[in-house]
């Protein structure tokens, strides 16, 4: 394995692009791309990181870098990977989409991909909203949190929704690899790119990546709120590999979600019945994952009995 | 049929007739071509080529990756991805498919991607219909991509062997969509007489580009552009649009010395020496309208045929030069572009803009409705009359219950 | 008519400033237009925002080229464009800087309103936004606009957006501005170099748009050509990292969303390149023996 210091010098992804300061879709690309190395060719949708990566004549690739529109990741990596599969060329299909394109508008393309299991690297950028577009809510943005489509009304606040489980989606292509990864979590990331790097078939790494702007908070802090997240239960770090599942980090102890929340602005309003909706979920979800229950003064305050998903709204629309 | 003039004559190389379909003929001319990457999605009147494609992928007589994707957006973006690493890339789609993937094509053209699809000509709904009508492809028109109409199915094979070789010429390097009737060409079966692979290899070499993803040799395709570049971008892809003209007829030549088949380039013209009006038709109506103008001819009356064969690059100049004699043009249209008439009757009337002989549309055959001897006949008269000096209307809906012509 | 351009950084509010200047020449019963230039860049990388007064309805929808009056929400800005590009001879510029005007080198001797908003904003509001506060300035230096009708617009933009008080405070903060700017002339020494920039005819241009690694006159283009764009003045601060207490545990070099930590010296030590550092913080905030500080950018 990797460590670190083995990593390479080269910038495949130079410096002088034009993402916002302490950006963590940059700073995942510069780090995947780092263990991929040269012989891989991109894909990258219309997202913040088409913009940031190029603009004509400029560009911060040093690899092939291809983009069209924004719902077809996971075909153009098909149609990519044909071509020099065709050609006899040894070279690596990588997308880099973000989770409008992979959750949203560009599911049917990469399920598409995955179902078929076309041997390409699917890398969702998951920054849990529409960035580029300047902060709209996808169906990877958290419950409660604040974006331009779910603002903080008198009436309504924040996203009423909980974020799509889109890792059991994609595990259920039954493809040979599926992970999830966080920037803050270096030696986890670097096995998992490499990994992903040297299996066929398939492979979708699920990036947890911070927008400043985007979350409301202090660009110091992108790696950082990456650990929170896993020590809350936010995010999880996990693999799937050939349909086996398996933790690869486990936080020692449980942290409150309520600490993810308070460092990012777009949490800030989130009521305390709010919080302890988000909460429930994810002592539910860390259930489902650890097979354990989560930290007892945090999870037993009212045990969540129903679905995560059937919420108060949900059952005036639709009924019990 | 005027031996003299008809495309299919005369032969050079007689080659055994296959009897095949519009869909099968187009199948056989994209294996001919040797094509590396085809991502496929059915729809009626197209699904056929593709089946012969994956046929002929499975039985080993074509070496290509066939791709079976879950949308035609994913077909293009596929398509474009392949044939900007390096791939020659054929596929095939129809109405609704064509509008599902309209963004892709506009991103194939002016990032310079020569891919060639074809479209099976159908009604594009709602309502929903499966027949033909050109309402698909008139709407792609202004995407940058060639596009043309085919009469018959040796002309849809040819034309797809054809089509590579514009599509992939330096001076144009754009994609091409040849069209072919819905079930009139794709569904209906006549002799075709089938190239030679040498010969086609020999008339098409091996598709490579300058650039292509290539990790030896890093490039961006497709970045972010802003104001500063695009509009010479555009401008780049309208000469590109403009050098196609003088390659499709220097390939046509070409063609028509190896193979025997000389299709007129641009336009075809039936009849037109001395003709004192003409109809200028596409697609199979080209082919019926062949009769009646040697029916009006023995009547003795001095009627011609233009066929419209490319509508993309538009042949304004081959057009004025065959109409210069004429007293009045008839254009046919089957498809409306809800002002004032149909896409080809706008065309033609810029074209022709300055020259004082009126130019009359025909609207028929819209959703599949079959046009006939008949109303091809009518659309004679009509411009006969205007040549006259009679008034008619400008544009006249045929066979349309409610309309008088 | 008067016309205004807007230097800022993304995330500065110059739009906002824009639009509050053209809500206040309403209020006063003139007509007005504002709006950006949207580039493609993100936070810290420089804006544009443009405002039109008349007394009579606007026809005009180009970007304005020759404008009455500058506003520069932040001096660095200066560094690396001419900010003063096109302004009328009579015209003047509304600078957000900690110098007076005479010491402040436009390449021009120019009519200079100078403010220090950063701090009067810091004061008040609390927080380095200044665009509010350089609407006082610009009131006080052009003398077209009523600092009242700018408080009126400032209090309606900002409080229906962001609460009463938050609008209070900034109207505050641009008058505090306008009592606090001072009005001189500019130095005129600097020849700013106009950055170069490769603009090929139609039929320079590469086929398709497609490029490969290559260097024009204007410098390089393709693969791996960002590097031609040097974004230290996106930095408010930098990081200074003390050899001593490193450990060269090279997280900071693998976090550094620039990649502007580089290793040297057979890989025994770091280099920062400014360059293209913005600042973000990141490799102090995770340093795990606190070996690097922040420190402002520009003293
Ligand atoms: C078909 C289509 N619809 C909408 C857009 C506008 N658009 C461009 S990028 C984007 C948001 C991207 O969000 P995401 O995929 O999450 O990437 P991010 O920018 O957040 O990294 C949108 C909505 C588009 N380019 N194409
Ligand atoms: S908006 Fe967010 S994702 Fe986009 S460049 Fe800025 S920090 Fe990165
Ligand atoms: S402050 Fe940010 S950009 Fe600058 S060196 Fe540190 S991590 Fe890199
Ligand atoms: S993070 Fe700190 S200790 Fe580690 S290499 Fe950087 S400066 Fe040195
Ligand atoms: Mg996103």
């Amino acid at each position: 394995m990797i460590t670190i210091k083995e990593l390479s010098d080269d910038n495949l992804f130079t410096a002088g692009h034009t993402a916002c300061p302490g950006c963590g879709v940059a700073m995942s690309i510069r780090n995947a791309i780092r263990v991929l190395g040269k012989d891989a060719a991109v894909y990258v949708p219309a997202s913040c990181a088409v913009v940031f990566g190029t603009t004509f004549p400029y560009g911060a690739w040093k690899v092939p870098f291809f983009h069209t529109a924004f719902e077809n990741t996971g075909a153009c990596l098909t149609g990519m990977q044909a071509a020099f599969e065709k050609k006899g060329k040894q070279v690596i299909s990588v997308g880099f989409a973000g989770d409008g394109g992979t959750y949203d508008i560009g599911l049917q393309s990469m399920s598409g991909a995955a179902e078929r299991n076309e041997d390409v690297l699917y890398i969702c950028l998951d920054n849990e909203a529409y960035m580029n577009t300047g902060i709209q809510r996808s169906g990877g943005t958290p419950f409660g949190a604040w974006t331009t489509t779910t603002p903080v009304g008198t009436k309504i606040q924040g996203n009423r929704r909980f974020k799509k489980n889109l890792g059991d989606i994609v595990a259920a292509h039954e493809i040979p690899y599926y992970a999830t990864l966080s920037i803050g979590h270096p030696l986890d990331f670097i096995r998992k790119v490499e990994k992903a790097k040297n299996i066929r078939g398939f492979r979708f790494l699920h990036m947890f990546t911070p927008c400043i702007p985007g979350w409301k908070m202090d660009p110091a802090k992108t790696v950082e709120v990456t650990k929170r997240a896993v020590e809350s239960g936010m995010w999880t770090l996990y693999e799937v590999e050939n349909g086996e599942k398996k933790i690869t980090y486990k936080p020692g102890k449980m942290k409150s979600v309520k600490d993810y929340l308070m460092m990012q602005g777009r949490f800030r309003h989130m009521s305390e019945e709010d919080i302890k909706k988000l909460q429930m979920w994810v002592c539910r979800k860390w259930n489902l994952h650890y097979k354990e229950k989560g930290a007892p003064q945090i999870c037993e305050i009212a045990p969540p009995e129903e679905h995560h998903a059937v919420t108060e709204e949900h059952r005036e629309m639709h009924g019990p | 049929m005027n031996p003299e003039t008809s495309p299919n004559s005369p032969r050079t190389h007689q080659q055994p007739k296959k009897v095949i379909t519009g869909d099968h003929a187009v199948a056989i001319g994209a294996k001919l071509c040797r094509v590396d990457v085809v991502p496929a999605y059915p729809i009626t009147p197209q699904t056929l080529i593709i089946e012969h494609i994956a046929d002929f992928v499975s039985d080993g007589e074509l070496d290509a990756k066939f791709l079976t994707m879950e949308s035609e957006h994913s077909v293009m973006s596929a398509a474009a991805a392949a044939s900007a690493s390096g791939a020659r890339v054929f596929t095939a789609t129809s109405s609704q498919g064509l509008a599902f993937m309209h963004e892709m094509l506009y991103a194939t053209a002016p990032l310079r991607l020569p891919v060639v699809m074809a479209n099976a000509s159908r009604t594009l709904g709602g309502p929903p219909g499966i027949w033909c009508e050109y309402n698909d492809s008139m709407g792609a028109r202004d995407s940058g991509w060639l596009q043309l109409y085919v009469e018959d199915n040796q002309e849809a094979l040819d034309m797809v062997i054809q089509c590579f070789r514009i599509a992939e010429d330096k001076r144009v390097l754009l994609p091409v969509m040849p069209c072919l009737d819905g079930f009139v060409l794709t569904h209906t079966v006549e002799p075709v007489e089938v190239p030679e692979q040498e010969e086609v290899d020999l008339f098409l070499p091996a598709y490579i580009p300058d650039i292509t993803l290539d990790p030896a040799r890093p490039s961006m395709i497709g970045t972010f552009m802003p104001a500063e570049y695009i509009m010479e971008l555009r401008r780049q892809t309208a000469g590109a649009m403009e050098s196609a003209k003088k390659a499709i007829g220097e390939i046509n030549d070409e063609f028509a010395r190896r193979f025997g088949r000389n299709y007129g380039g641009l336009i075809d013209t039936y009849r037109m020496e001395d003709a004192e009006i003409a109809l200028i038709t596409m697609g199979t109506v080209t082919s019926t309208s062949r009769d009646v103008v040697d029916e009006l001819r023995r009547e003795g009356r001095k009627v011609g045929l233009v066929k419209l064969r490319f509508f993309r690059p538009f042949p304004s100049e081959e057009l004025r030069k065959v109409l210069s004699g004429v007293s009045a043009v008839g254009v046919f249209d089957r498809s409306i572009s809800f002002q004032g008439g149909g896409q080809s009757y706008n065309e033609v009337r810029s074209a022709l803009f300055g020259m004082t002989i009126p130019i009359i549309n025909h609207l028929a055959g819209l959703g599949g409705r079959d046009v006939t001897r008949e109303q091809i006949m009518k659309m004679f008269e009509i411009t006969l009359k205007a040549a006259k000096g009679e008034k008619v209307n400008l544009v006249n809906w045929h066979n349309t219950r409610g309309e008088t012509l | 008519m008067f016309e205004v351009r807007f230097h800022g950084r993304g995330g500065q509010g110059a739009v906002m400033a824009a639009q509050t200047l053209a809500e206040a020449a309403v209020i006063e019963g003139n007509y007005a237009v504002a709006f950006p230039f949207f580039g493609a860049e993100r936070r810290g990388a420089p804006v544009l925002a443009f405002t039109r007064i008349d007394n009579k309805k606007i026809y005009s929808k180009t970007q304005v080229y020759a404008p009455d009056c500058v506003v520069v929400l932040d001096d660095t800005l200066l560094d690396t464009i001419d900010v003063v590009a096109g302004l009328k001879p009579e015209g003047i510029v509304v600078i957000n800087s900690k110098d007076k005007p005479e010491d402040i080198d436009l390449g021009k001797e120019l009519r200079t309103g100078a403010i220090n908003a950063t701090s009067v904003a810091l004061e008040i509001l609390k927080a380095p936004i200044t665009n509010t506060t350089i609407l006082g300035a610009f009131a006080k230096a052009t003398g077209i606009i009523k600092i009242e009708s700018l408080e009126e617009a400032i209090k309606r933009r900002f409080g229906e957006k962001l609460g009463a008080l938050v609008g209070e405070r900034n109207a505050l903060a641009a008058r505090t501005a306008f009592e606090k700017t001072v009005i001189g002339k500019s130095k005129g020494i600097k020849k700013l170099e106009p950055r170069k920039q490769w603009l090929p005819t139609y039929q320079e241009l590469p086929v398709g748009g497609a490029l490969v690694e290559g260097k024009t006159d204007a410098g390089l283009i393709g693969p791996g050509s960002f590097i031609e764009n040097k974004v230290m003045g996106w930095a408010t601060f930098r990081p200074l990292r003390d050899k001593e207490k490193c450990t060269m545990c090279l997280l900071c070099w693998f976090y550094c969303p620039e990649g502007t930590i580089v290793r040297i010296s057979d890989r025994g030590d770091l280099m920062t390149n400014y360059d293209y550092c913005k600042g973000c913080g990141v490799c102090a905030n995770e340093c795990p023996v606190d070996a690097i500080k922040m420190v402002r950018a520009r003293v």
